[in-house]
């Protein structure tokens, strides 16, 4: 068994339409990667490498200072600095030991360019964040 | 194509990258660099990725050397003249044994594709997909080590500049400790040694990992080189720059009375 778990994926709502075949050839791409209670996974303002879906644990979402969400097994984050290859939007710290599988902009810049439906899925993550953005 | 090799046969830096391959020229030449071999990226990334015929190779090649081990990242253009990633690409230098090994690797794949080396690639005018190779080797359990500069780094002059400390390396490069500090011409004649501040030496623990340990108050400010050893230290320079070329930036180690070659690179442009 090579990269995340299928059934991790599935999980995914970035993933949910796409069928078994394509599920198996992205989930190849991906590498594990535990963080300790307390680490930093991403900080603002940084560059940014990799696009994460957790496993196990939970992760805080701090934006300018402000706690914002907590993140849990299945919730993913870090694609909007691989979109526009610019900074990192929040700083993200386990909360409890955390294991996430990430998928590196190289790899991740071809799945969304080869997947429509992974596009229009983060396209509609997109809109959801400026619609909230403008509500905040 | 082979993704492991000992470290002698490390000749391709797009394979096996720069650090291996500077190593694998260092053993061909005779110079005294303690055992090792050298992984390619796609293993790396492979093992990172937890491919089980990956993982089975690695151990396989790494298992002779017993233990512990020194991992070091080894990447395709890490260390060139005008980009170094030290700091960015990560060395596990107590790795106690070939079963932890994997998550060793998955670590260092990981450094390689950090925020923070992500954020250096683009500074730098490097944003490619990053390869990176590793070299694991048997760790020393050295009496004295440093780096050492075959031209003085701040003022251009032709004279070798040793930074020297008790235990591994890792406390004069991390700036863990103020070392000792030596200049010694080409002819091996010693222009200056001053004497640092090591209150604690980086040492290798059993279960792995290194620990500062806090050292003797007579060591602190003792002189942790003879002349015998800038000697030495001289005539490695002297060879170094036969093999690679002028201006390297050298880690050694001196371990049971012999010393080794940890590493040799061009000077970069931050010293």
């Amino acid at each position: 068994m090579r990269g995340a778990p299928i059934k991790l994926l599935q999980r995914v709502p970035l993933f949910t339409d796409l069928n078994k075949r394509e599920l198996q050839q992205i989930a190849r791409l991906f590498k594990a990667r535990r963080f300790a209670e307390g680490q930093t996974v991403v900080q603002e303002g940084s560059g940014g490498a990799a696009f994460f879906v957790i496993e196990s644990g939970e992760a805080t979402v701090v934006i300018g200072g402000k706690k914002r969400t907590i993140l849990k097994p299945g919730d993913y984050f870090g694609e909007i600095a691989l979109i526009d290859e610019g900074k990192r939007m929040a700083t993200i710290t386990a909360s409890s030991e955390l294991v996430c599988y990430g998928l590196t902009y190289w790899d991740f810049r071809p799945v969304v360019q080869a997947n429509g439906v992974v596009g229009w899925k983060l396209l509609q993550r997109m809109a959801k964040m400026l619609r909230e953005s403008r509500e905040d | 194509m082979k993704r492991v090799v000992p470290l002698g046969k490390a000749l391709d830096e797009a394979i096996f990258g720069s650090k291996a391959v500077g190593l694998g020229q260092a053993i061909r030449n005779g110079l005294p660099v303690p055992p090792g071999v050298a992984l390619s990226g796609s293993i790396v990334e492979a093992v990172a990725a937890g491919e089980r015929a990956a993982i089975k190779e690695a151990a396989k090649w790494v298992g002779p050397l017993g233990g512990p081990l020194a991992v070091r990242s080894s990447a395709a253009d890490e260390d060139g003249a005008s980009a170094s990633f030290a700091g960015q690409h990560l060395t596990l230098l107590n790795v106690p044994s070939v079963e932890q090994l994997s998550s060793a690797l998955s670590e260092i794949w990981w450094s390689a594709n950090s925020d923070s080396a992500i954020t250096y690639r683009q500074k730098v005018g490097l944003f490619t997909r990053p390869s990176v190779g590793v070299v694991v080797q048997a760790l020393l359990d050295p009496d004295s080590a440093g780096v050492m500069f075959t031209r003085n780094p701040v003022t251009g002059a032709d004279e070798r500049v040793i930074e020297a400390s008790w235990g591994l390396g890792e406390a004069v490069v991390a700036g863990i400790v103020i070392p000792d500090h030596y200049r010694i011409d080409r002819s091996g004649q010693v222009l200056e040694r001053k004497p640092g501040y090591k209150k604690i030496a980086v040492r290798s623990v059993a279960n792995g990992g290194t620990v500062e340990e806090k050292l003797s108050p007579e060591l602190v400010e003792r002189l942790c080189l003879n002349d015998d050893q800038l000697g030495e230290l001289n005539r490695l320079a002297g060879r170094c720059e036969q093999i690679y070329g002028s201006a390297r930036d050298v880690e050694w180690a001196i371990a049971g009375g012999t010393l080794y070659l940890l590493q040799c690179r061009a000077i970069t442009k931050g010293g």
